[in-house]
């Protein structure tokens, strides 16, 4: 075990991967001597760039991509760091044709490639935009976030060591927060499409990932006090979701709340909640609640910014409100508007 | 100088090619037929390794296909849409060549990204220390794209052993190189600090010289070329296309100038091959496709098992 930040994390699950695999190269702006953008690949130059598998890349972030779907049929494993998630538009198009190349080949060809993004409201106030949900309704795209750096270096190396294309999003409100224990086993992988039950409760399911991890777990803290029993679940991989553990929460405790940092329309947290009404509506006792951003630009403002995101105090709103139907499913009381 | 057997076979790329045009149109008015370019298909697609990448032009992915080594039925078949075809029935083989013969297709009908993905190909040839190449198919229309820009900017970068070809066939759709493309697209080369050239591309022998040197200047590592084969669409944009937007004079005039009849002349001036010979690569072609068409016609639609709801993605990961 080595104590690491969420950023180490990743620079060392990539480093792992690239001593094991020397079809594993790293592509992107500034990822050279520079580091990479917040020191997303700081170290691999040194290491790896004599070889020619750390490549520094011109501004052109479609082909930077396009040529790691290119290099991936030819039976390479690329990682893209795309820098920031907000430049997603200028490459979904690739996204889209690699998404569908395994399904329109009957299998003849694979696309085992990883695309990093940064993303996400915190202390590098700006580039925050989380654009993830796009992803999801891309067929053959996996998408995965992240909420710990145990889970960061465990679930890049699974998605470097999967054969699909995976976007990868990388909270910068996270990148050099805490420090945790992370193993340093060569084999040690997070397998994609597995949620993680990270707190047990019984009366709230609070689904949730990365940053809005951390918010649901801070408040799930306040709710035990207030007497209410939180369940946290962590997606880890947003897209294909781990319908099974999610479901199984709900049957357990009855009340769902899906706290996401994109915004409510046409958010992947809305996939949950459209879970919760299809395969556990007679397991509902409240209805389901969504803590989500309004649908506006992130505004810059610091103080507009936290009116924006959900807070500790929203998620503990919502699983109060949802608290207020009894196990029956009838409301104890009015709840206010 | 090119041997008897490559000219031969590149005339009989071009004759196959005629003649898919004609069955495949008759069966299809959507086909994108390919009058009045074969010179350049036949120019670039024969003779490369099965190892080398190709990214064609949508207009005669098929005969690429063909060239790279696919079977002419199961890629009839895929066409069709068939489930024995290349794809049970999931994707436009006229458009998608298989990807198992290092075709790198259309996913979607965006064109522009594949040149990345080409691009992508050669990059991991480098990489893995091949002389392997790629070789990115375009259209006039393309030239404007980004996609184009941003993969020959990369290539040249990198000296990565691409050969872009731009199969100028004077039109996107409707629209004319006049109102779509500015300047001179082989001229963007030196832009790019990589050699450039326009050749005629009714002319086979001129599209096959400078394609020999661009593979010859890839496998060597000294990095990418521009081809702009300067030709015309005598086919509509697709085979029921009412072509209202041109005039038919100038299709005609253009239609004299078949770059088969010309080859054609070619070889037998050239005593490559005796009128005898030539007629019977024609008969044997037209054969070959109608009963493979036949075939494929008679083979049995995909089922609910092509569907695959469970194949989207790859299972399985790096051991």
């Amino acid at each position: 075990m080595t104590r690491m930040t969420f950023q180490q994390a990743l620079v060392s699950a990539i480093a792992e991967e690239m001593r094991r695999d020397r079809g594993v190269f790293i592509m992107g702006e500034d990822v050279g001597s520079f580091g990479g953008p917040l020191k997303s690949t700081d170290g691999l130059w040194e290491e790896f760039g004599k070889e020619g598998r750390v490549i520094d890349m011109p501004i052109s972030e479609a082909t930077i991509v396009g040529a790691a779907v290119g290099a991936a049929m030819q039976g390479k494993r690329p990682i893209v760091d795309l820098m920031f998630l907000e430049f997603l538009g200028l490459v979904m198009q690739q996204f889209i044709d690699a998404g569908a190349m395994h399904y329109y080949s009957a299998g003849a060809v694979r696309v085992p490639m990883v695309v990093r993004a940064k993303y996400g409201v915190g202390p590098h106030h700006g580039h925050q935009y989380d654009l993830h949900s796009w992803a999801t309704n891309i067929p053959g795209v996996k998408v995965v976030a992240p909420a710990t750096p145990s889970d960061a270096k465990g679930l890049m190396k699974a998605a470097i060591r999967d054969d699909n294309p995976v976007l990868f999003i990388e909270h910068m409100g996270l990148y050099h927060a805490s420090r945790e224990d992370v193993s340093d086993d060569p084999d040690f992988v997070v397998p994609l499409g597995k949620a993680r039950v990270v707190r047990d409760g019984a009366d709230v399911t609070i689904v949730a990932s990365a940053m809005m991890v951390k918010r649901a777990l801070s408040a799930a803290v306040q709710l035990e006090k207030a007497g209410v029993s939180a369940e946290v679940v962590d997606l880890r991989t947003i897209a294909p979701l781990d319908k099974e553990t999610i479901l199984s929460s709900i049957r357990k405790t009855g009340r769902l709340i899906v706290a996401c940092e994109a915004i409510e329309t046409g958010s992947s947290a809305n996939d949950v909640v459209a879970l919760a009404a299809e395969k556990a509506f007679e397991y509902l006792k409240a209805p389901v609640a969504r803590v989500s951003p309004p649908s506006i630009p992130v505004p810059f403002n610091r103080e507009l910014e936290k009116l924006f995101l959900p807070g500790i105090d929203d998620i503990v709103d919502a699983a109060e409100r949802a608290i207020q139907y009894s196990d029956t499913g009838a409301l104890r009381e009015p709840v206010r508007a | 100088m090119t041997n008897n057997d490559t000219l031969l076979e590149m005339f009989r790329l071009m004759v196959f090619s005629r003649t898919l045009d004609r069955v495949y149109g008759e069966h299809d008015g959507h086909w994108h037929g390919l009058e009045g370019e074969e010179a350049v298909v036949a120019g670039v697609y024969y003779g490369l390794r099965p190892t080398d990448v190709l990214a064609p032009h949508y207009r005669g992915m098929p005969v690429a296909s063909y060239a790279k080594g696919a079977d002419l039925r199961k890629l009839l078949a895929g066409m069709l849409a068939k489930k024995t075809g290349y794809n049970r029935g999931r994707h436009r083989n006229d458009i998608c060549g298989p990807p198992e013969f290092n075709l790198i297709g259309l996913y979607t009908g965006s064109l522009g990204p594949s040149l990345g993905y080409a691009t992508g190909a050669a990059l991991a040839a480098k990489l893995d220390d091949r002389d392997d190449i790629a070789v990115a198919v375009f259209g006039d229309g393309v030239s404007s794209r980004g996609d184009c820009h941003e993969s020959m900017n990369l290539a040249a970068v990198q000296k990565l052993g691409v050969v872009f070809v731009c199969q100028n066939n004077q039109y996107a759709i409707s629209t004319t190189t006049e109102a779509g493309v500015a300047g001179v697209i082989a001229k963007r080369a030196e832009g790019f600090g990589m050699p450039g050239i326009q050749v005629d591309g009714n002319d086979v022998l001129a599209v096959r010289a400078a394609m020999d040197e661009a593979v010859l200047r890839a496998r060597s590592g000294a990095g990418p070329s521009l081809i702009e084969a300067l030709t015309y669409r005598v086919a509509g944009h697709f085979y029921s296309d009412r072509e209202d937007y041109r005039d038919p004079e100038l299709v005609e005039r253009w239609r004299k100038r078949d770059p088969i009849k010309r080859y054609r002349a070619h070889l037998l001036d050239n005593d490559v091959l005796d009128e005898h010979g030539l007629s019977a690569i024609e008969t044997e072609a037209a054969m070959q496709i109608e009963c493979a068409f036949e075939k494929a016609l008679s083979d049995p639609p995909p089922d609910l098992e092509d569907l695959g709801i469970d194949a989207v993605y790859a299972e399985g990961a790096s051991e």
